[in-house]
């Protein structure tokens, strides 16, 4: 089963007659018309007030636009600009940096906790939810006990690095090349429970039955794990997968309270750069090619894992 | 089903109640006059409840003006300048607007979203106003301010004793704080602390040395940053990396007699004494003059005024021209010197008004403390400003981070700007 | 492997306990799987004590005086506990209110873009129309747009419309979005096509298909969906930051930042209201579990 093709299969036959061709034309019709019944409830909200202003920020890119008098015609100044904007470069190399580093984390993290989670444990629930509470626990005080833990001199962590014969531990979010692997530490902390959940729901459709098969069969559990887990789990990996994409690529909060960008720029990210140039500044033409690029890289990535998963799937 | 069955039968009603709610709220939020008949003035502010310099001003107003009714529409701190940003986009037309600092002053007046107040400036008397010229863009005013801070230093009257802090240079401040470091672990007392902020540190060495801080060539800072390396080096202050990640607030410094001098905002002034009023702190604190590069007997330091301007799509512009000029003049400042707050315009009469306040420390050297001699801005206004301030700030983490030495931060700086601000 | 053809036979029910908790069942007897069992029990409890420290140190801190929060080193044990903190956040601000508002919002977003969102999901996973796949491509990149790019635009257009500052606004902004209608049509690809041919054979139609087939087989997936709109919902602040003006129509997390001022910040109150909000959010965390029970397996075809 493919994800994009379809399940209602219309095999046009060799030579079909007239009358079958019409039955088969008004078939299609029907189907558009009950398959567009099915979605327009939620699409002339989403078209009307997400879809419509997010193509109007793109188009903004290719203006001068300040919030305020009338749009200008920019043509490609703006991204002549950013060509040339060091902090765009340093945004972009941040936010891929962060990307790489948060995007397999979390998800072999919270795939790991939802397999274990899913057990029959006594306590199971309990435990659920003490890992579904660092997405919901206050973003500073989250922001002040991972900086507490990451001190340098005194921390937990360095102090455990000392004992395990580290002389030079680093220096967390005081120093420029470790600021960015203490926040995809804390912020794969933080959204392990929230992609948990995801990963819960979806092994539930995972059959009982071919676990049993494959006990049957002699699988170990790592086995049974690749095997039987994995491939009926794809459907929500590939959902799972492209929202932890496009969540690493925009990532914003975290990082605004955690480092607020720093030390110097190390830790900024694309999304601070937009919020920074266009909603503080008022160059929203600018803001908004920066977000096109972001865009762009996303739209990629995403194409890209829909092809991996189609093959996957074949 | 049971989740959405029980959803299913409690969402209409809601779904219900809300939309009759919000139907009320857009009739009662749209009339341009009140339920008495008299003209309504909008005034978008922040924290109002907290915030007692509005509610000063607006009853004073409101005492003296009977026709109009001034609303506060109120808006968090936090985000004050992003929500007004967006406001003015959709074309709002809240009649007041408060200006939290001179930079998105002049960033709202160059988008032309601001009235111009150029004759009611040219009607005060500007001798005796700080700040007003930060709202000059060539020769036009479109904002009045009606409260001007500017930085001092706060210091605990216990732990400083008998020092005099009168005419102190930033040498024997450095000295002093070293002398009232005490103790380690914690119970350790340090003699200052320097707020994580790099005004701190870039715009009073600015206002002492003369340096421009959007020139390009940052030289004149390097010794500000020596003093304030040396004071953490020599474990008299907290350190800035320390004090950034775990957000430490410069209040609890003081209040809580960790630091005996903290150099700080003249509006520290009022929360203290609130704060002491409501039993939250028993400190017996003063204020001195800040520290100088020069020991010739002035009171030089750097401050940032707040102003209230007329928005151009105002309702009632004429009623909000008037809230603003009395806001800004003599009466406005007595309002708000009776709580504690700098004015914008002083006199001797308004610098009785403010250390008559209760709690507020009267002594000879607080009242010659807030006579300073020069106040300079504390950034310059320009359409390069943000951009340079945010270089200024990263490389000002940077050095006090210990990831750069002074010179490279100072030679960081220099590049930057030239490099980035086109 | 095909995930389909595997599931052709597992629609039978086999598991005679559909109550019970979902489970891979463990591997079975042996006193290594004991020992195994405890070790991972410690392991588990250690890891989730360790997950819940800055949760720790929000109560801890939640009944501290203001200038306690944020000291060096942190200050796990307060001097003196202040209680009273939870009497007075009531008072201070009308914050019974602000979790009402709350509430209502996302309730009303939870359920709208649960209902809408599996609707819709259902035209993309078990139709097939031209121009779907776009449509569906055009859902998605949506998601890639951060939305510092377009709050302003969405501003604008809701101002055009008349419905800044009320809730209106931020239902139609929330309550449609892509991520709902992305979730459940990934979880419907999983529901074997065969039951919904079966049920067209027996003359239900798509709508009947979906309310009585497909939705009922999509409990773990509809629970999902719902506690996490409803947390991000709960925990939005920028939205109701930008479109709520009118204090009374403030939620609790506008209400929070309320105690940050110009200058300084009321951070213990600030903490005891972050511990209050939590309640809900934790309600309807132990109330969406109870769903993670195995759909399909157990249901088979009934329709």
């Amino acid at each position: 089963m493919s994800a994009v093709a379809p399940p209602v299969t219309e095999q046009p036959s060799g030579g079909a007659s007239a009358a079958h061709q019409a039955a088969q034309k008004r078939r299609r019709r029907r189907n558009l018309l009950v398959g567009w019944s099915f979605i327009l409830p939620n699409f002339v909200g989403f078209a009307a007030l997400t879809l419509v202003p997010v193509i109007g920020a793109l188009a903004i890119s290719f203006t001068d636009w300040d919030s305020y008098s009338t749009p200008k015609w920019a043509g490609l100044d703006n991204f002549q600009r950013l060509w040339n904007d060091s902090n765009f470069w340093a945004a972009l190399q941040n936010t891929l940096y962060y990307a790489a580093g948060h995007i397999p984390l979390t998800l072999v993290v919270s795939l790991g906790l939802a397999v274990l989670l899913n057990q029959k444990l006594r306590g199971v629930h309990v435990l659920r939810t003490a890992f579904f509470f660092p997405y919901i626990t206050s973003l500073v005080a989250v922001a002040v006990v991972w900086n507490m833990l990451l001190s340098p001199e005194s921390g937990p962590v360095n102090q455990f690095l000392t004992f395990l014969g580290i002389d030079d531990p680093p220096g967390w979010t005081s120093s420029q090349d470790w600021a960015m692997p203490a926040l995809i530490i804390t912020s794969v902390w933080r959204d392990m429970g929230y992609y948990m959940v995801l990963f819960l729901a979806g092994l539930q459709t995972v059959p009982a039955e071919l676990y049993e098969a494959a006990r049957m069969d002699g699988a170990g559990a790592w086995q049974r794990f690749w095997h039987v887990t994995l491939p009926g789990l794809r459907p929500t990996t590939f959902f799972v997968t492209v929202m932890i994409t496009v969540s690493s690529f925009k990532v914003f909060d975290l990082v605004q309270v955690m480092t607020e960008g720093g030390p110097g720029r190390s830790t900024l990210v694309l999304s601070q750069l937009i919020f920074r140039e266009g909603i503080t500044q008022g160059r929203f033409g600018y803001a908004s090619a920066v977000s096109l690029m972001l865009f762009l890289i996303c739209l990629v990535i995403t194409v890209i894992q829909f092809r991996m998963q189609r093959r996957s799937e074949r | 089903m049971k989740l959405t069955k029980n959803l299913a039968r409690i969402a209409p009603l809601i779904v219900a109640a809300t939309l009759t709610t919000t139907a009320c709220d857009a009739s009662g939020t749209d009339s341009t006059s009140s339920s008495q008949g008299g003209t309504v003035v909008k005034i978008a502010l922040w924290n109002y409840k907290t915030t007692p310099e509005f509610k000063a001003l607006i009853e004073g107003f409101e005492a003296e003006n009977p026709g109009i009714d001034v609303q506060p529409v109120d808006i968090l701190a936090d985000n004050y300048p992003e929500k007004v940003t967006t406001m003015l986009a959709g074309g709002d037309t809240t009649d007041v607007l408060t200006m939290k600092n001179v930079t998105d002053y002049a960033r709202y007046a160059t988008r032309d979203q601001l009235l111009p107040l150029t004759d009611e400036a040219a009607g005060l008397d500007k001798a005796s106003y700080s700040g007003l010229d930060d709202y000059d863009l060539d020769g036009k005013y479109y904002a009045l301010p009606y409260r001007s801070d500017f930085w001092v230093l706060f210091y605990n009257k216990d732990m400083v004793g008998k020092e005099d802090l009168s005419e102190l240079t930033w040498d024997d401040y450095a000295k002093l704080a070293k002398k009232f470091t005490k103790g380690s672990g914690s119970d350790k007392v340090y003699g200052t602390y320097l707020h994580t902020w790099r005004s701190v540190v870039q715009a009073i060495s600015s206002a002492q040395t003369g340096g421009d801080q959007l020139g390009g060539d940052y030289a004149f800072f390097k010794d500000q940053y020596e003093m304030a390396l040396g004071l953490q080096k020599a474990k008299a202050t907290l350190p800035f990396a320390t004090a950034s990640s775990n957000q430490i607030t410069y209040d609890s410094q003081l209040t809580t007699g960790k630091a005996a001098m903290v150099p700080m905002g003249s509006w520290w002034a009022a929360a203290l004494l609130a704060e002491k009023a409501q039993g939250k702190n028993d400190i017996n604190w003063g204020m001195a003059p800040m520290p100088q590069a020069q020991n010739d007997g002035k009171n030089v330091t750097f401050g940032s005024p707040t102003a209230f301007a007329v928005n151009k799509k105002a309702r009632n512009a004429d009623a909000a021209k008037k809230f603003v000029t009395w806001a800004s003049g003599p009466k406005g400042a007595a309002a708000v010197a009776k709580i504690g707050v700098t004015p914008a315009y002083t006199s001797d009469k308004i610098l009785d008004t403010f250390f008559s306040v209760d709690g507020m420390p009267a002594d000879a050297l607080s009242r010659r403390t807030m006579q300073p001699t020069t106040v300079q801005l504390e950034m310059p206004v320009s359409d390069k400003t943000s951009d340079i301030d945010q270089i200024l700030k990263e490389e000002h983490e940077m050095i006090m981070s210990g990831e750069k030495s002074v010179d490279e931060g100072v030679k960081e700086m220099d590049k930057r700007v030239k490099d980035e601000v086109q | 492997m095909s995930t389909t053809v595997l599931r052709k036979d597992s629609t039978a029910p086999t598991d005679p306990a559909p109550a019970g908790p979902p489970a891979e069942p463990r591997a079975r007897g042996g006193a290594g799987a004991a020992v195994g069992q405890i070790a991972l029990y410690v392991l588990l409890a250690v890891v989730a004590l360790a997950v819940l420290l800055p949760f720790i140190w929000m109560l801890i801190s939640s009944v501290k005086d203001d200038r306690d929060v944020f000291t060096v080193p942190i200050q796990w044990i307060p001097e003196e506990f202040k209680w009273e903190n939870f009497t007075t956040i009531w008072t201070r601000v009308p914050f019974a209110a602000y979790l009402g508002n709350s509430f209502l919002l996302s309730i009303v977003i939870t359920f709208l873009q649960v209902l809408t969102g599996s609707f819709a999901a259902y035209g993309f996973a078990k139709m097939r129309f031209p121009g779907r796949d776009l449509l569906f491509t055009g859902y998605i990149a949506t998601i890639a747009v951060p939305w510092q790019a377009y709050m302003v635009p969405q501003y604008v257009i809701m101002q055009k419309f008349g419905l800044v500052n009320s809730y209106t606004s931020l239902i139609l902004l929330q309550a449609f979005g892509a991520f709902g209608v992305f979730l459940m049509r990934q979880f419907y690809l999983t529901i074997p096509d065969e039951i919904s041919e079966a049920a067209r054979l027996d003359g239900l139609t798509e709508y009947g298909i979906w309310a009585r087939i497909v939705l009922p087989l999509s409990k773990p997936a509809l629970a999902s969906l719902a506690l996490l709109t409803f947390v991000n919902t709960w925990n939005d602040y920028m939205g109701p930051f930008i479109y709520l003006t009118d204090n009374r129509l403030w939620t609790v997390q506008l209400g929070l930042r309320a105690f940050i001022g110009q200058y300084d910040a009321e951070s213990a109150m600030i903490m005891t209201g972050s511990v209050l909000s939590l309640a809900p959010v934790l309600a309807v965390f132990l109330l969406g579990q109870r769903y993670f029970v195995r759909g399909i397996a157990t249901t088979g075809v009934k329709g």
